[in-house]
């Protein structure tokens, strides 16, 4: 898209000797901008609003009736000049571009420009210093790795084009995606350093490659096109007000439209300079919450695409009184704009149409609440749909199916006695047939927010079967541990652990259970083999270090737990798998579900707790009451603390929202 | 109870469940994907009625073609990538549903139940963040490919899968 905005708009540059001399003169005429002490270019509102009663109107959308209306609007509305709360937020706004001038003047470039700079400070003081190179490859090679992988649920390789020192200083260039996912990287520690990583503005860079290129026209230009946004902007609604532009007395002025020359030339130039005035997108997503863009006669978003690529966090959307007739006509903003909650398209030939076009908009937009004014879901059921979408298999309570408690005794057991006393499990749980390995697996996705670095494996390497990597039959052989023997030498070797309280934390665990058929008899007794559990346990661990900062990891552990063998205990481990990954908060059912009711409780913790048996009499009962399904039912008893009374007064409250999987005929029974 | 040789067992072990993670996944991955997913399950039938014990994000699926139906509604694109897995052999000789002439061991391991525990990621849709998953899958032989005509079929199926997105 940025290839594609920038001849369309070399038009009105290269065309601009002609046309935007006239503005400039007018300007000229009334005087030279004044500047305040700082340099900053001073907001007039009496003057410019002076300037614009004598501009000549040179073409007006003569086709558009609503322009004076919108005039009318405008001048009544949040932008009337001589409101001095306006003026001076103008005036603060012009402040901000003034500080951005060197990058606001060269709206040509601008445009084509895809990168951004940031200042890296900090390497001189790290390890790394001493390398030859002083050490800039590696700490690039850090940085392309470290923003990779904190960015890793994008799988996006983050990538620095170009790099060059200024004094210690490091000045890269990259994309502005990449820009943003290096600056997280600020304060990490590099080599032994904390690293500084601020957005670089370069003057010189300007004045040294474009000084002698930019037109005094061209600067004259942006200058223009500045005014002409900052007039726009109202920063109390966060509102950048780019109705009618084809009525803009500045533009008008400015000569822009040529002849038939509208919206399509002039917009994508004044996104650019708009880009230009903020340092990240998170300043401008801040700064710029809603855009409307009435009254621009628009048969589709073509023509204004560059409001995509250049605001495409902003929430409110407003096409009022253009021409869209369907749809597609929107398609020009591709996957853009997946967070706006309002859109409004009163007074296009789409409009009668838009209840049919529900789904389908809800689908482009899926935080969509507000349509044409009207509220067609609330935020909660926005919040409630992303998190259906996320997890396509709804995120159920744990599935316990226990067996006479077997699989509940050997979990309360197991936790705190891997911990505190490895030695006595291995006698209570472990026999000579017993088979454990540990695999790790280092590419697991984290959660974006979690920047905390991951501790070392080294513990663990060497004893990974992560069979992804283990191709070596030997080694594959030599990685299980069978007998309490050569499982306590494993365990002997493997740091100690801390895993939080079941009882006290059970919202760090995701425990499920259910019986397993045809395991070895250990009488040989049964040739079709014995009855047993398998039991997968989903946690976490802290693991015992000297180092001062905690380190965490999650895992995945199976257990296979069968009848033991004469003489030894009653119940063994079969089969002990574990899995070490990146720690990360577990997805439960408490964060996918709508709770009917605030939870009292963390699933885990009641459900263990209730008798197998008392807990489906009284889900059944629900089941029976309100034809919903033996797992909503549960669910919901969950949510209420297993009573069965407030359960049935919170399904009656929210039945209208369930999901039709959520009831009996549904595809969970 | 008398085990295999060690490497055979192991080797025989590691190749059921690379062969499982290399097409099952894949298979997820397919646009109709969902549609070829009973064929990874044991069949109960009246000589072996037992059923294959499927827990999806805790819910229970009574059998494969509620599971294509659960399948069928994951977004288009949806992305499931193996990153670990480990395997166990838990009984060298498993004779559930199998034919009275198969009930001896079999000396090349094909009669093994198989634990297979699979860590991974996976993305609903190009648009979500991309999630983890555990899979933990006991694969049993298929009798029929130990039968007459054992070309073309799956020697391993699912008898037990307890699969949860966990991030």
């Amino acid at each position: 898209m940025l290839q594609r905005a920038s001849p369309t708009h070399r038009g009105p540059r290269d065309s601009s000797s002609s046309a935007s001399s006239r503005g400039r003169i007018q300007k000229r005429k009334a005087g030279p901008p004044r500047v305040d002490r700082d340099g900053d270019l001073m907001m007039d509102a009496e003057g410019s609003g002076q300037k614009r009663k004598s501009a000549r109107v040179q073409l007006g959308d003569k086709d558009s009736s609503g322009g004076r209306g919108r005039r009318g609007r405008g001048s009544g509305g949040p932008f009337r000049a001589g409101n001095r709360g306006i003026i001076n937020a103008q005036q603060a706004i012009m402040r901000g571009l003034g500080a951005k001038q060197s990058q606001a003047n060269i709206l040509g470039s601008r445009i084509t420009s895809d990168g951004a700079m940031l200042r890296i400070d900090g390497l001189e003081s790290s390890k790394a210093a001493s390398n030859p190179d002083g050490g800039v490859e590696s700490l690039l090679a850090f940085l392309e790795r470290k923003a990779s992988s904190l960015d890793s649920k994008s799988n996006r390789t983050v990538k620095i084009k170009k790099s060059s020192m200024k004094g210690d200083s490091v000045i890269i260039t990259a994309s502005p995606n990449d820009i943003e996912a290096i600056q997280k990287l600020d304060a990490f520690q590099f080599a032994g350093a904390p690293l500084s990583i601020k957005a670089y503005d370069s003057p010189s860079r300007d004045l040294e490659k474009k000084a002698d290129e930019v037109s005094p026209s061209a600067q004259q230009t942006k200058d223009m096109f500045r005014d002409i946004l900052a007039t726009r902007y109202d920063p109390t609604l966060k509102l950048l007000n780019l109705s009618a532009l084809a009525q803009d007395p500045g533009l008008i002025n400015m000569g822009v439209f040529d002849g038939n020359t509208t919206t399509s030339k002039v917009f994508p130039a004044l996104m650019a300079v708009c880009d230009g005035l903020f340092k990240s997108r998170q300043e401008k997503r801040e700064a710029i919450v809603s855009v409307t863009l009435a009254d621009n006669a628009l048969v589709n978003v073509g023509n204004v695409s560059a409001l995509a690529q250049k605001l495409p966090d902003i929430k409110n959307i407003d096409l009022s009184r253009n021409q869209i007739s369907q749809l597609s006509s929107l398609d020009a903003w591709g996957k853009n704009f997946r967070h706006i909650t309002t859109l409004i398209l009163a007074g296009n030939p789409i409009e009668p149409q838009l209840p049919s076009l529900k789904d389908e908009l809800l689908k482009r937009y899926p935080y969509l609440e507000i349509l044409n004014g009207i509220q067609i879901r609330t935020a909660e059921e926005v919040a409630a749909s992303i998190e259906a979408s996320k997890f396509p298999i709804p995120l159920a309570a744990p599935d316990f199916r226990d067996v006479g408690q077997v699989g509940e005794n050997f979990v309360r057991q197991f936790v705190p006695m891997y911990d505190t006393n490895r030695s006595a499990l291995l006698t209570n749980y472990y026999d000579a047939q017993s088979v454990v390995s540990i695999s790790i697996n280092m590419f697991a996705p984290r959660n974006v927010k979690i920047s905390a670095p991951i501790p070392p494996w080294a513990a663990y390497t060497k004893f990974s079967r992560n069979l992804v990597k283990i191709n070596n039959l030997p080694t594959q052989m030599s990685r299980i541990h069978r007998g309490s023997q050569a499982i306590n030498t494993l365990w002997n070797a493997l740091p100690a652990t801390r895993h939080p309280d079941l009882s006290t934390q059970p919202d760090k665990y995701l425990i499920e259970c259910h019986p397993l058929p045809g395991l070895v008899d250990p009488n040989g007794q049964s040739p079709r083999g014995v009855d047993g559990l398998i039991v997968t346990m989903h946690g976490e661990f802290e693991e015992e270090s000297d180092k001062a900062e905690k380190a965490l990891r999650s895992f995945s552990r199976t257990f296979i737990l069968g009848p033991g063998g004469p003489g030894g205990p009653p119940i063994i481990v079969i089969s002990d798998m574990m899995t070490l990954r990146a720690w990360g908060p577990l997805a439960t059912s408490q964060s996918a579900v709508a709770a009917p009711a605030p939870a009292p409780a963390p699933a885990t913790a009641t459900a263990p707790e209730l008798a197998e048996q008392q807990r489906q009499a009284v889900a059944m009962g629900l089941v029976q009451r309100t034809g919903l399904n033996f797992n909503y039912a549960t669910l919901c008893l969950q949510e209420t603390g297993w009573d069965l009374e407030q359960a049935f007064i919170a399904f009656n409250a929210n039945k209208e929202r369930l999901p039709a999987d959520a009831f009996a005929t549904g595809n969970f029974t | 109870m008398a085990h295999l040789p060690e490497d055979l067992e192991t080797k025989t072990a590691v190749d059921a469940s690379e062969t499982f993670v290399n097409t099952y996944y894949p298979t997820l991955n397919k646009p109709n994907g969902p549609k070829e997913l009973a064929d990874f399950y044991v069949r109960a039938n009246p000589d072996s009625p037992l059923k294959p014990d499927i827990s999806l994000n805790g819910n229970l699926v009574a059998d494969p073609a509620e599971l294509e139906a659960v399948f069928e509604k994951q977004p288009a694109k949806s992305h499931y990538e193996v990153q670990s897995f480990d395997c166990h052999v838990l009984n060298p000789n498993y004779n559930i549903g199998a034919p009275d002439d198969l009930l001896e061991p079999n000396k090349s391991g094909k009669k093994m139940s198989i634990m297979v525990m699979v860590n991974g990621s996976v993305r609903y849709g190009e648009e979500t963040e991309t999630q983890g998953f555990t899979d933990s899958v006991v694969l049993v032989p298929n009798w029929d490919a130990l039968g007459k005509s054992p070309k073309g079929k799956r020697k391993w199926l699912i008898q037990s899968q307890t699969y949860r997105v966990i991030l």
